[in-house]
């Protein structure tokens, strides 16, 4: 298992470096580079050559780079040229509304997926197997940030039952107006992966149900709960895993639309203020982090799954 | 020549027996349509009339008006000219960089394909719109810069296909025979392995269609695709999110026609994948097993 763990981490290091040799790069593709960035376009040539001589920027390119990436693993990744803060501040303030966003809809979602996939599967090719299966396609088909409009049509704006915008209650202080205020949020973004779980665990228990073990417990007159329960469940479920620790990581991405619909203080809002207002240290310091929750989260994927197979381990 | 019709003709067959993808195809031929002629069929996205404001749909404005007053059914059919033309735009950048990284990391193998792979590798470690928007932090903001990410965005899905398509004919006999005839390596890749690869290819641009589309509405959708006055969906999702308590259908009637752009693409690029497969006897949701297995 720590063999395994060793080989895994010791292939994320090139994509980790390649990653971040494009991050810090990003600096240096804006039309006038990270000079213009600071002094702004029209600047006199004493106000760049100071600003170079400041920033370090005269030094060789791998220097820069050797600093950058020093900075960013020792915790310090610069200050937000728009606020001035240090950029670490900043994402630690969003995290934690993010996250809390993305369990809830991955909660959402497996209570709405699982169903549907149990369901459908029992009954291939019938009309509730039909129905359900739309339902994925469907998921997928509506555009996120339209779902959300929706909803805040009808829950907000007839009903009047939640509030349009959203705003971060941490769960611990108070669950219940967390959970009013994360509920739309979370729905929209967990209506859309569960079409991806249920379409994924359908397709996964179908398979199993044609397998033999299967038609061996049947013979054996094991009640059809106990073989569904059971023994196609278990099987069926290790590859889910996989696709759920994915979907987790895919929350990052589907979030930043979410939370621009809501009004949500997360990441996601970060990046596209961040964006707009073109503070680069700070959308620099964001895709890192994405990048290294996206990595680890892949990682921690792949141990659960050599744990409940251990075959993994051995390709 | 001839047989090569025939079989397109066949399945072309084959896929209309499917409802989804009749309706699809009816319902794309129709949205084209209107995008096309839209100047002959006199519809008008940009003439103000700020006295009728936030009109509800009626006879004369079907979709009702914006906050200009400005005819919400016309910026819809402009909005598909400006929805397709970049998606379009977005899968061509893709494929024409994609698949040439595909067919050399396929077709050389060892240390070209192993660089190759992991750059590919990377542009996966941020989910596609995350990708996009940095991309767009870098070009700025507007419809090219749009154009630009998404298509970059692209490149992956198409060098992972066209690689694993590469991988397949690599040692069939009409490739080595054209080695051993004395043919470069650039002809093998691209007069002999590529015109044999072209239909997982195409049917790839058409799922790719409808992802670049909504990415395309996202992106303008959070301010940093197609700017106003030029009409898109995303952009008109955006304001009228402003006017949900005064105008509910604002948001409401361009989000149906964009959805179902989505949906009519994804059902005949799923169909296509399905047959491409051989499955098409299978029912609609057989291609979960491709996805799977991927």
């Amino acid at each position: 298992m720590i063999s395994y763990l060793i080989r895994r981490i010791l292939q994320l290091v090139p994509v980790l470096l390649v990653a971040s040799v494009a991050i810090w790069a990003m600096l240096y593709a804006v039309p006038g580079g990270p000079v213009a960035m600071i002094v702004g376009q029209d600047a006199s040539q004493e106000q760049i050559d100071a600003a170079t001589r400041e920033l370090g920027l005269d030094r060789p390119l791998i220097v820069q780079y050797a600093d950058w990436v020093g900075n960013a693993v020792s915790g310090d990744l610069g200050k937000s040229i728009f606020s001035k803060e240090p950029v670490v501040k900043l994402i630690g303030q969003r995290l934690p509304a993010t996250i809390q966003l993305a369990v809830f809809s991955l909660l959402i979602a497996l209570i709405i997926s699982i169903p549907i996939a149990i369901i459908s599967a029992l009954n291939p090719g019938t009309w509730i197997d039909r129905v359900l299966s739309s339902w994925s396609a469907l998921a997928l088909a509506v555009p996120t940030f339209w779902l959300g409009i929706l909803l805040v049509l009808l829950f907000a704006v007839e009903l009047r039952w939640l509030p349009s915008a959203s705003r971060y209650i941490p769960f611990w202080t108070a669950p219940l107006d967390a959970m009013r205020n994360t509920f739309l949020p979370a729905l929209t973004l967990g209506v859309y992966v569960s079409g991806i779980l249920a379409r994924f665990l359908r397709a996964s228990l179908v398979g199993e149900l044609r397998s033999d073990y299967v038609r061996t417990a049947r013979s054996k007159g094991l009640p059809e709960r106990q073989i569904v329960g059971g023994h196609i469940m278990r099987n069926a479920l290790i590859p889910f895993v996989t696709i759920v620790g994915l979907m987790l990581a895919n929350f990052l991405g589907g979030s930043v639309v979410t939370e621009v619909v809501f009004t949500y203080p997360g990441l996601g809002r970060l990046l596209v203020q961040a964006i707009s207002t073109r503070d680069y240290p700070l959308i620099q310091g964001i895709i890192l982090v994405i990048i290294v929750i996206f990595m680890l989260i892949n990682l921690a994927v792949d141990m659960l799954y050599a744990y409940i197979d251990p075959r993994i381990e051995h390709k | 020549m001839r047989k090569s019709f025939q079989s397109a003709a066949k399945t072309i067959r084959n896929l209309m027996s499917r409802k989804g993808v009749v309706f699809s195809v009816i319902f794309l031929g129709a949205l084209s349509f209107l995008a096309i002629f839209a100047d002959i069929l006199g519809f008008d996205y940009l003439t103000q009339n700020l006295i009728e404001s936030l009109q509800p749909p009626s006879a004369e404005y079907w979709f009702g008006t914006d906050e200009l007053g400005r005819d919400i059914l016309s910026r819809v059919v402009y909005g598909t000219r400006t929805s397709l033309v970049t998606s379009a735009g977005a899968v061509t950048i893709a494929a024409v960089l994609g698949v040439p990284i595909g067919l050399v990391a396929g077709f050389f193998g060892g240390w070209r394909d192993a660089v190759l792979m992991r750059v590919v590798d990377v542009m996966l470690a941020l989910p596609a719109i995350l990708f996009a928007m940095a991309l767009i932090a870098i070009l700025g903001k507007g419809q090219m810069a749009a154009m630009i990410a998404v298509g970059i965005t692209g490149i992956p899905s198409f060098a992972r296909i066209t690689r694993a398509q590469v991988l397949s004919l690599r040692n069939r006999d009409f490739v080595t025979a054209v080695e051993a005839f004395g043919g470069s390596a650039t002809y093998s890749m691209f007069r002999t392995i590529l015109p044999n690869s072209w239909s997982p290819i195409v049917v790839q641009a058409i799922v790719l269609a409808s992802v670049a589309i909504l990415l395309e509405a996202a992106l303008s959708f959070l301010g940093m695709g197609v700017a106003p006055p030029t009409p898109s969906w995303g952009e008109m999702l955006r304001t009228g999110k402003s006017y949900l308590y005064e105008a509910p259908y604002y948001a409401v009637l361009p989000g149906i026609i964009l959805t179902l752009t989505i949906l009519s693409f994804d059902t005949i690029g799923r169909a296509m994948t399905d047959f491409l497969e051989g499955r098409h006897e299978l029912g609609d949701h057989s291609s979960v097993d491709a996805e799977s297995e991927k």
